[in-house]
């Protein structure tokens, strides 16, 4: 049992998705997630086990991203082999036998069109267990105001590339303390830093995916 | 040897530069040196996809490159920006300090269209967030070098008349706000080059370079100038940084 777990969390931090896949081109011809998570269930391995494991993984692959030694194709592709594995879990989350960890919304802010950083924390979030609903890019502060209204006690996070749109940013997170104080916003991009996601009234700044979800975790176990 | 480009003046001392994607040359070392992998350790699996992606390109690109000549302003006592044309610019010493030696702007715009941008986002629509990845990086990759080209074209255009040009700057980096864009682009004939604005300044193609390049007797241009800022993960530095590789 211990080896088919194992080999699901190989093939996500390896990024190898299915049996068809290429990638990586040491594990070619192999089983992937997809085959090895579909036989585990079927040998009454917990789904819950399954997402320790997916769990594990990621947060494996998301620390060698914030060392450098992995770069973002590939986290994505882990991501991928990520994915995969939660669609065969899919039944279990519906039928409330495994609970994500919570929501975590999330969104470019406006005035700036780039998706990438936002979509790697959507991804890693994701695959550590918890619900994105992702608003996408340029978003407009009522867009966020709103995505809060219709997910109570959820989390923000706020994603900026461009040094110009930290205005936004901060007028973004000042918007939704001024109605939600309660409600966690965490921020991450390029031009910011501790000091400015501080100065902006953000709860948190995180400069990776990993770090992302770290905080989003302990602020759940606190 | 790299073959001459033309223009045509559309409006006075504006002119649109005919830029070809053959025009264009991708060095997979550098697009690696841009997502991180350094001395071209690609994975192959990577390297193939964007293969597959530069072969298409041809088919997903329309170039639209050009300028405008204006008279540009230094005051001393207004030093938080620059007079170009009719606007007054607010920029920080980063890039005032570039420009206040100028006598003209060169205001620039350049695109390769949306079709590499709505590919991308159909791809990640489908699933395969890689390949988007990687589709946005060569589009990326491939406008800066468009933007290079032109930026090298006007640079040879105007030392026919004794002048020389500095490096380029956009709205949106080394602190220039990105609402300036407005401005910018009010200065140009209407959908020049294809591109328009969106409400929060942003361009349309997304993958179009907008900015201002300093034409005069007494500028150059620095190749360290990036050493001057602090944002690390900027685009465009990156870009420049993997040229110099």
């Amino acid at each position: 049992m211990n080896e088919i777990i194992e080999s699901i969390g190989l093939c996500i931090e390896k990024g190898k998705v299915n049996k068809a896949s290429s990638y990586p081109i040491d594990m070619q011809g192999k089983d992937g997630a997809d085959e090895i998570t579909k036989s585990a269930l079927i040998q009454n391995i917990g789904p819950d086990e399954i997402l320790k494991t997916c769990n594990d993984a990621m947060q494996r692959i998301g620390e060698k991203f914030g060392r450098n030694e992995v770069f973002v194709p590939e986290l994505l592709m882990a991501a991928k082999a990520m994915t995969t594995v939660m669609e065969h879990l899919k039944p279990f989350f519906q039928a409330g036998s495994i609970k994500t960890k919570g929501k975590f919304i999330i969104g470019t802010v406006a005035g700036d069109l780039h998706n990438i950083g936002k979509n790697l924390v959507s991804m890693v979030v994701e695959g550590n267990g918890w619900e994105v609903i992702d608003l996408g890019v340029d978003v407009k502060k009522e867009k966020f105001i709103k995505a809060i209204e219709e997910n109570p006690n959820s989390f923000v996070g706020l994603s900026a590339l461009l040094t110009t749109t930290m205005e936004n940013m901060a007028n973004t997170v000042k918007e939704i303390k001024a109605e939600y104080p309660s409600i966690t916003v965490i921020v991450g991009g390029a031009p910011l830093s501790a000091e400015s996601a501080k100065k902006m009234g953000a709860d948190a700044y995180a400069a990776n995916p990993q770090e992302a979800v770290l905080f989003l975790n302990e602020k759940i176990a606190s | 040897m790299r073959k001459k480009l033309s223009q045509i003046e559309t409006e006075e001392n504006t002119f649109e530069v005919s830029i070809s994607y053959s025009d264009i040359k991708f060095d997979k070392n550098n697009i690696g040196e841009i997502i991180g992998y350094s001395d071209g350790k690609m994975p192959i699996h990577f390297e193939d996809m964007i293969n597959k992606i530069i072969a298409k390109f041809p088919e997903k690109c329309e170039i639209h490159a050009g300028y405008k000549l204006l008279d540009l302003q230094y005051l001393p006592n207004k030093i938080d920006g620059l007079f170009i044309g009719n606007h007054f610019f607010k920029m920080e010493n980063i890039v005032t300090g570039q420009l206040k030696k100028a006598n003209k702007a060169a205001i620039f715009l350049c695109t390769i269209g949306d079709e590499m941008e709505l590919w991308g986002q159909e791809l990640s629509q489908k699933g395969d967030s890689v390949l988007a990845y990687l589709v946005d990086i060569v589009a990326s990759y491939a406008v800066e070098s468009a933007t290079d080209i032109l930026h090298n074209y006007i640079g040879e255009t105007v030392k026919e008349f004794g002048w020389n040009i500095t490096n380029r700057y956009s709205p949106g980096y080394c602190n220039w706000l990105v609402n300036e864009q407005q401005k910018l682009f009010s200065l140009l004939p209407k959908n020049f080059c294809n591109i328009t604005l969106t409400d929060s300044s942003l361009m349309m193609p997304i993958k179009s370079i907008s900015g201002i390049i300093g034409v005069g007797r007494n500028v150059k241009f620095s190749i360290y100038f990036c050493d001057k800022c602090n944002a690390n993960d900027c685009t465009h530095r990156k870009y420049l940084l993997s040229k110099t590789k």
